[in-house]
């Protein structure tokens, strides 16, 4: 047969290559900054550009999307050019493909320090932006397709499923995630609301998880493992069945992220067992993993490359059986909130993302630089060290999460709380400063890669053509006897495009059916109002500062809970929040009842607690918000975001939107008064009057029902 | 919009059938999914299992390649 003659192109691969380590070290380096701020909160949070709750979104939006996303594409266009023997479709949609990634990352690390942000988790980046990733996803996708389309290998690899999965799930995900409605050019609100926000935004982000951080890197590891390790993957029918079964049953999962929460119980249980069941695929694909070294263990002990890989899918394998675990009301009554999934995720981020990753890099940059890696050695200090920085960074984690919870849950033999917020604070420091620890070490070994890599490309030269020969694909399929569906849909990329999409969309649609019907499960409450016009500027700034990335508002349940925060949150307290502030993570305390009951402060204390929060709360770790006294309040955005409100169905009176800053005033005035009463001067047109009316209102509404209700601490 | 569909899913009567559908369609896509798996012919798995370590010679070339050009070489 005539053999056809053409070049795949490896200068796309070194630019994704390139990108993958150049963000890779900001994103540590942010998230090292982050974890210090918690040790050192009076030095690092520099405001307001870098206090923390406008960091941690760059650490997380930089480490997945920048760091993992290029990394992704790396493996994508080195790995399908040579699975499909063909080069990719278009050079310029490459291209286009690739500054345009760069771009959006140089965007979300401009606009987030700037407090540009939805405050939806790893969807923080504003609607302009979520349009740019719209078009260029596609434009990857087409390339994708295009190049699948011209292809001189009939049948579709496995890896190249999870990629068009990937593909197809992501796009699906941010769509539906990203429905927002522009108030301003960089600020929307969200189209959801509360407790139907919080179902999309956890589907999305857990799904994220699923498709960003897992399927990708499950492509790239049925490539890059055998290529490394030379020989197949252990079982192709195993792999079938776990592809099928993890996109399948991944997309519903999501709830488990808001179990005791005020979403209804039903859908909580519906992601619960979805969760659990998830641990079957995941450790399919572990298995599948590992065993393809089956025999070659001595090549691991040799092989630098081989090690990364090992680590990364042994720690896969870990991930995936503590997240099916963490899902267990039982253990995520303990673990959620706490720095237990901080390390649960850093295991997955570390160990499996980031291990691969540069396994692949050592194994790749050689490759396209024809010459071998510039030192072992070198490489092999990178492992270890970044192992170690592994340890150290989630045993101290998980240590925190489980003092953490014990702490808030234990009470005196009277039955009161034995431990005041603070205290579980100020007890977690040494274990913030060990995992700072862990991360630099982590750092340390990345830049060691990038000297290690540099001298590697010093020393050879880029094929960024490189020649391939290979036989057309005949134009006939001759068809062998007893061939089943599956090699037909590996042979057809669209209909297995089709199939996957109709596979998620299955467990989507199920999952967003609660969120449609979620309005006829929330008990409306009369007493819920929207918020005043100052308020809704507050939490604006709540919401920019990023509040929720530290503070919950979410009271769960609990004997422990309702003690601390009051009476527990109820899904009609939320009808017009857009977006939901419940948060992930209680590095301070929940805030859902900050202005009720005995948990009510002064203006005064919000104040001084703002202005400086050490001077009030000895041995807190929050940052100084110093310069909310400074700022003035932007009033002339109060018109549109009540407008926009309306569209969204928050029933404000008819024309309220020419009343609204008339009102504002008038209640900031007021608020400035009662401040002017303990001699604090402040103007009533600075934005720290507008948060102060907010942090009052929380938790407010249904007291209005209530005689008592509420037992604070 | 959203609101238009919102409306539309909540007045659909009975539709707490549809996950039971769902979970039935993939019973029984799995189950399907096994038995052929199990079926497949072994000298075709092996084929496409070394699809990734046969880039360099042709599809069916069932003798991949060794350690030649697919590992690097230890320091």
């Amino acid at each position: 047969m005539q053999l056809e003659k053409f070049q795949y192109d490896n200068r796309i691969v070194r630019n994704f290559a390139y990108a993958t380590i150049l963000w890779g070290v900001v994103g540590m380096l942010v998230g090292l900054w982050a974890a210090l701020e918690l040790v050192f909160p009076k030095v690092l949070n520099v405001q307001p550009w870098f206090n923390f709750g406008r960091i941690r979104p760059l650490h997380t939006n930089a480490v997945i999307f920048a760091f993992v996303g290029n990394g992704i594409f790396m493996g994508y266009y080195y790995s399908l050019q040579r699975l499909l023997k063909t080069r990719m479709a278009s050079d310029i949609l490459s291209r286009i493909h690739f500054w345009g990634w760069q771009l959006i990352i140089v965007a979300a690390a401009i606009t987030l320090p700037l407090g540009i942000t939805t405050s939806k988790e790893y969807a923080e980046l504003e609607w302009p932006i979520d349009i740019a990733i719209a078009v260029i996803w596609v434009i990857f996708g087409w390339n994708m397709f295009a190049t699948i389309l011209k292809r001189r290998e009939r049948h579709l690899y496995v890896a190249i499923w999870f990629y068009i999965a990937t593909f197809v799930t992501v796009a699906v995900l941010h769509i539906v995630n990203s429905f927002e409605l522009p108030v301003t050019f960089l600020k929307s609100y969200s189209w959801y609301a509360g407790v139907q926000d919080a179902l999309v935004q956890w589907w999305y982000g857990h799904n994220a998880v699923a498709f960003f951080l897992t399927t990708p890197y499950l492509g790239l590891m049925y490539y890059f493992l055998p290529k490394a390790a030379n020989r197949p993957v252990f079982s192709y029918k195993l792999s079938i069945i776990h592809f099928w079964a993890l996109i399948f049953i991944y997309i519903w999962a999501g709830p488990h992220h808001l179990l005791y929460s005020a979403l209804p119980n039903w859908a909580q249980s519906l992601g619960i067992v979805f969760s659990f069941t998830l641990i079957f695929p995941s450790w399919g694909g572990m298995i599948n993993g590992l065993l393809t070294l089956r025999g070659a263990w001595d090549k691991v002990r040799e092989d630098v490359i081989l090690k990364f890989m090992v680590v990364a899918v042994t720690a896969y394998g870990m991930a995936t059986f503590e997240g099916p675990m963490l899902s267990l009301k039982t253990i995520n009554a303990i673990s959620h909130f706490t720095d237990w999934t901080i390390a649960h995720v850093h295991v997955g981020g570390l160990g499996w993302n980031g291990m691969l990753t540069f396994g692949i890099l050592y194994w790749l940059i050689p490759k396209i630089f024809k010459t071998e890696l510039y030192s072992r050695k070198l490489a092999n200090a990178h492992f270890w060290i970044a192992t170690l920085g592994i340890l150290f960074y989630a045993i101290p984690m998980y240590w925190a999460g489980f003092t953490q919870a014990s702490m808030w849950k234990q009470f005196t033999e009277s039955g009161q709380l034995k431990y005041p917020f603070l205290e579980t604070v100020t007890y977690l420091k040494p274990f913030y400063a060990t995992r700072s620890f862990g991360g630099a070490l982590y750092l340390v070994g990345a830049l060691l890669m990038v000297y290690n890599i540099y001298k590697t490309v010093r020393q050879g030269k880029l094929v960024a053509n490189e020649d391939a020969e290979a036989p057309a694909l005949e134009k006939t399929y001759q068809q062998h006897n007893g061939e089943h569906w599956h090699r037909w849909l590996e042979r057809k990329p669209v209909p297995f495009l089709v199939a996957t999409l109709i596979v998620i969309l299955i467990g989507g649609v199920i999952e967003m059916v609660p969120t449609f019907l979620v309005k006829s499960n929330v008990p409306t409450i009369a007493s819920v109002k929207p918020y005043t016009p100052l308020e809704l500027q507050g939490r604006d700034i709540y919401v920019r500062e990023g509040c929720y990335t530290c503070h919950s508002q979410m009271i769960r349940p609990f004997r422990s809970e309702t003690e601390r925060y009051g009476e527990y949150s109820k899904a009609g307290e939320f009808v017009y929040d857009h977006p939901f502030q419940w948060g992930s993570k209680r590095t301070g305390p929940d805030l859902a009842r900050e202005g009720a009951g005995n948990n009510r402060k002064t203006n005064t204390w919000h104040f001084n607690h703002l202005d400086d929060p050490q001077a009030i709360s000895t041995g807190s770790i929050m940052p100084s918000y110093s310069f909310l006294i400074d700022n003035v309040l932007d009033t002339s955005t109060t018109r549109a975001k009540i407008r926009a409100m309306q569209t969204l169905g928050v029933p404000y009176e008819k024309g309220y939107e020419d009343k609204a800053n008339r009102d504002l005033a008038i209640q900031a005035s007021q608020i400035a008064a009662t401040l002017h009463n303990d001699s604090i001067m402040v103007p009533s047109n600075r934005e720290i009057i507008a948060v102060i009316a907010y942090l009052q209102r929380l938790g407010t509404d249904i007291g209005k029902n209530k005689i008592a209700g509420t037992s604070n601490k | 919009m959203l609101k238009f569909i919102k409306q539309h899913a909540e007045s659909i009567s009975g539709i707490g059938i549809y996950p039971v559908i769902s979970l039935l369609i993939f019973f029984f896509f799995f189950v399907g999914l096994l038995f052929y798996v199990k079926k497949m012919d072994k000298k075709k798995v092996k084929e496409l299992k070394n699809l990734p370590l046969d880039e360099d010679a042709g599809a069916d070339d069932d003798n991949h390649k060794t350690d030649k050009d697919n590992h690097l070489k230890h320091a």
